[in-house]
């Protein structure tokens, strides 16, 4: 197992060196730099200065250059600073001689994004999973359909209409939630308590809105899992020995019916740091979508290599956890068992 | 764990309504006495990146700036120039040197005595080539800066440089005892900034807010509010949502919402004051000179007899614009007052066409010439009123047998793939419309090269000779009558085609008081230090701090 293990994370290091030259390779084939999209259409910035910032940031290399200047400073975990934003650095904070602290920007906006999608997906699991199980428990019937439906309607209805609508509904006509934000102006004033349901309520829509788009496709998941249990022979044997349908389902096939949301699971880790572009803008949070988003559009390199870097980290990492927690879960793949 | 979750959002709903609008019987027409205090609450799109203007190029960033640093200059209420920190200025005889004289006893926000040392020393900052600028170019010209003593500061140029005053009303001075030694491209100073103006920054949440009070110190005396917080709240709807909810005070509204959406909501109309003031750019179609067809004046003064501009204005800004016949700003004293835009004249523009050998020889319906039909690509950038023009144009030129395809391109793809190459025919874009006439940059042939901004290569040596006069004459009046006959040339040439200047369309709750309308030429903005907030129309929230 150990070796097993040393082998793949071995073999992580070449894949992300390969991600890595071809997210460059992309992100310098789109035109324009960072000297064209700031301030690069007043007529008070001149070309030559342009230049001089171009040169500074090595710009004016060939790509492959400049790619071995990054690949430097990587191999020392350095993520580098933003060209824009006073070169903040892009991941992790960092002080300066007078002990001023300079926060970086995936640091400010990671655990935002990371709160509302683990959240969100608790939600995904914790609504699916059953929707699911009834699904299957009647298929065909009424409470398939109407799950079908319900779920379908969610993750076909467009996520920026369906927030406004709430913004609108529950912020401005009844005034029971907050339209965007994270923390309302008075929130520091606040007791703790009453800080947590302050921030909780600003969640509230955006955690909803994100999670439900999810919910089609993991409680489906869930359905078909349990349908090809329910018709295995060990449920017909836990049936014949007249244990009650409740154990059967809940003990017998739900259990078994979970294993492939492991590797979902799995999945779902890189999807965690990444926000949506269009909640986070509806919603006014600073969250990693918006970092993303906003990087491209400036042409901010080392931003978005940053962050590409830390997303295909995490999509390896996810992947091996997937497999570690598999072969944990299932007897027979642990034992080497073909199945 | 189902129902711990049903309870919490159960809890969380219960726990919400302490939203706090004022009592419907509140008086929001009546007057109420002038007085200080109280929180104004704006929502901007975009962050500021940091808050030394001269470094963070983006209008976020200078928007906040301005209210925390001063400029020697500024402009008053209708855009003359007028002193700021300056008490005064004067030109020397040979006009190469101008001296301004502080007024007395200037002091940053800690205290500290603000002297010419620090104009000085921001002067070195700009123009040293470790500062990561793009603006050196207006103070690089400057071939000796000197502060005699704490009062007198002093500019030499190696000749006359006209635009030199207003390049001197858009530096802001930084304080030289703090930022002295350390490095301003990486200073967290840029994060916490120390001031002069009427505002000290008191706390900035990244991603969420601004809030700046009142700064005791204040060069230019106190202002009537305490307290301005900007939210970032990146979408429009979000920001217009917030709105309706009484959440912020202020925000810029697009024509839609301004003539459609609030005239149609008693409840908006009764809380919220609209204003109109003129706006900051005007929209253009610029041609490429460089290609065939349009290297002919009279193709392209057929183009803007063609072009319908009422109706783009009606069409694309529901009427909140006005054709402009000069790139100046409306109602300044550069604007040549005899000036007309191209009327709408379709037969006019058919009989120039056929001059310039444009006639329907095919029957396609697209004039064509030696074979080749009349037909081009206007490119523009991801902006609604933009692409909205460009689909009102094609039809205007279809009228006239012209062809016309629309492409839209993301910005920074448009300027780095298509306008540094000069590869385009013809480009629906904006320009700014500056304070200081001098448009150099824009319109004479020597900034024709890559990357320079006049990209559609415009030549003319009479308009070339006026743009260096401009910048050498220093007296105002003799300016103008260089600039109104430069305008005049850049008319008959139609280079572009001038399509309207919008309206700058503020929305601003009636609880604040003192907002000078109708808008002067520098719009509502220039007096906000005099705006105020009676105390029984303040939010009591935040009042009750």
């Amino acid at each position: 197992m150990t070796r097993y293990l040393l082998k793949r994370l071995f073999w992580m290091v070449p894949l992300l060196i390969g991600i890595s030259l071809i997210s460059f390779f992309i992100m310098h084939l789109a035109p324009g730099d960072i000297t064209t999209t700031e301030a690069g259409f007043n007529p008070k910035a001149s070309e030559e200065s342009r230049q001089k910032l171009r040169k500074l940031y090595h710009l004016d290399e060939p790509i492959l250059v400049q790619y071995g200047y990054w690949l430097k400073r990587m191999a020392t975990l350095d993520f580098g600073t933003s060209f824009a934003s006073h070169q903040r650095p892009v991941f992790w904070e960092r002080r300066d001689a007078q002990g001023n602290v300079q926060k970086g920007l995936i640091q400010e906006a990671l655990p935002v994004t990371l709160l509302i999608n683990v959240l969100s997906l608790v939600l995904i699991f914790v609504v699916a999973l059953p929707l699911g199980v009834i699904a299957a428990l009647h298929q065909n019937g009424p409470p398939d359909r109407i799950i079908t439906l319900f779920v379908f309607v969610g993750f076909a209805i467009p996520g920026f209409w369906l927030a406004l609508m709430l913004m609108y509904w529950l912020g401005v006509v009844h005034g029971w939630l907050p339209i965007s934000g994270l923390h309302s102006l008075d929130h520091d004033k606040l007791g703790g308590l009453a800080q947590l349901v302050d921030t909780a309520r600003h969640l509230v829509l955006p955690v909803f809105i994100s999670a439900l788009g999810g919910l089609a496709g993991i409680s489906l998941f869930v359905k078909n899992g349990m349908l090809d249990v329910l018709r295995q022979d060990y449920i017909t044997t836990a049936r014949a020995k007249g244990l009650p349908e409740k154990t059967v389902v809940y003990r017998h096939a739900l259990r078994n019916a979970l294993l492939p949301l492991i590797t979902l699971l799995g999945l779902s880790i890189p999807g965690l740091i990444g926000g949506s572009v269009i909640a986070e803008s509806l919603f006014a949070i600073p969250g990693m979508g918006k970092l993303f988003y906003d990087a491209v559009l400036m042409r901010d390199f080392p931003v978005i290599m940053g962050i590409l870097t830390i997303g295909a980290v995490l999509t390896l990492i996810g992947n091996l956890l997937a497999d570690i927690a598999y072969a944990w879960a299932d007897p027979r793949v642990r034992r080497g068992v073909v199945h | 764990m189902r129902h711990i979750f049903g309870l919490g959002v159960l809890v969380v709903l219960l726990a919400a309504c302490e939203r706090n609008p004022l009592p419907p019987s509140t008086d929001l027409e009546a007057s109420y006495p002038v007085e200080s205090g109280g929180t104004l609450i704006d929502a901007m799109a975009g962050e500021p990146s940091g808050l030394i203007p001269m470094i963070a190029g983006e209008s976020a960033a200078s928007a906040i700036a301005s209210r925390i640093f001063n400029t020697l200059l500024r402009y008053d209420r209708n855009l003359e120039l007028e002193g700021e920190l300056a008490q005064s200025w004067s030109i020397s005889r040979d006009q190469r040197t101008i001296t301004f004289t502080l007024k007395p006893g200037l002091k940053w926000e800690d205290g500290a005595p603000l002297t010419s040392a620090d104009v000085l020393f921001t002067w070195e900052l700009v123009t040293d080539d470790r500062t990561r600028t793009p603006y050196a170019s207006d103070y690089k010209l400057v071939t000796k800066a000197e502060a005699p003593d704490a009062r007198t500061f002093r500019v030499t140029y190696a000749q006359p440089y006209a635009p030199a005053l207003d390049s001197w009303a858009s530096l802001q001075i930084l304080p030289k005892h703090i930022l002295q030694g350390q490095d301003i491209n990486t200073t967290t100073f840029a994060r916490k900034p120390i001031g002069s103006h009427y505002y000290r920054l008191e706390e900035w949440k990244t991603g969420e807010r601004i809030s700046l009070v009142r700064n005791p110190n204040a060069t230019q005396g106190p202002p009537r509010i305490d307290r301005l917080i900007s939210r970032f709240i990146p979408d429009p709807a979000s920001q217009f949502l917030e709105l309706m909810a009484d959440n912020i005070d202020i925000m810029n509204l697009n024509p839609i919402q301004y003539a459609r959406i609030i005239p149609a909501r008693p409840e908006m109309k009764r809380n919220i004051a609209l204003y109109k003031e003129l706006g900051n750019g005007y929209t253009y179609l610029g041609f490429n000179l460089k290609r065939v067809p349009f290297d002919d004046v009279r193709v392209r003064q057929a183009i803007n007899y063609a072009i319908d501009k009422q109706e783009l204005i009606d069409g694309v800004l529901l009427g909140l614009g006005e054709p402009v016949a000069a790139p100046y700003k409306p109602g300044t004293r550069w604007v040549n007052p005899e000036l007309e835009p191209y009327p709408y004249d379709p037969r006019k523009a058919r009989l120039l066409l056929k001059a310039a050998g444009f006639e329907d020889h095919d029957d396609d319906g697209i004039l064509d010439r030696a074979g080749k039909p009349l037909r081009f690509e206007i490119i523009t950038n991801q902006n609604k009123q933009r692409e909205m023009s460009a689909v009102l144009i094609q039809r205007r030129l279809k009228d006239i047998g012209i062809e016309v395809h629309i492409r839209v391109l993301e910005w920074a793809s448009f300027l780095g793939r298509y306008i540094k190459t000069g590869d385009f025919d013809a480009v629906i874009l904006g320009w700014g419309l500056s304070l200081d006439p001098d448009q150099y940059n824009i319109w004479h042939s020597s900034q024709t090269k890559p990357g320079q901004f006049n990209f559609i290569g415009y030549h003319n040596p009479m308009v070339d000779k006026l743009l260096e006069q401009g910048r050498l004459e220093m007296d105002p009046d003799k300016r103008m009558k260089i600039y109104h006959t430069f305008s005049r040339l850049l008319l008959e040439d139609s280079p572009v085609v001038y399509l309207y200047a919008g309206y700058g369309l503020p929305a601003i709750h009636k609880r604040v008081r003192g907002i000078d309308s109708p808008a002067p030429p520098a719009g509502i903005g220039w007096n906000a230090q005099d705006w105020y907030l009676p105390s029984p129309l303040r939010r009591t929230e935040i009042s009750a701090q």
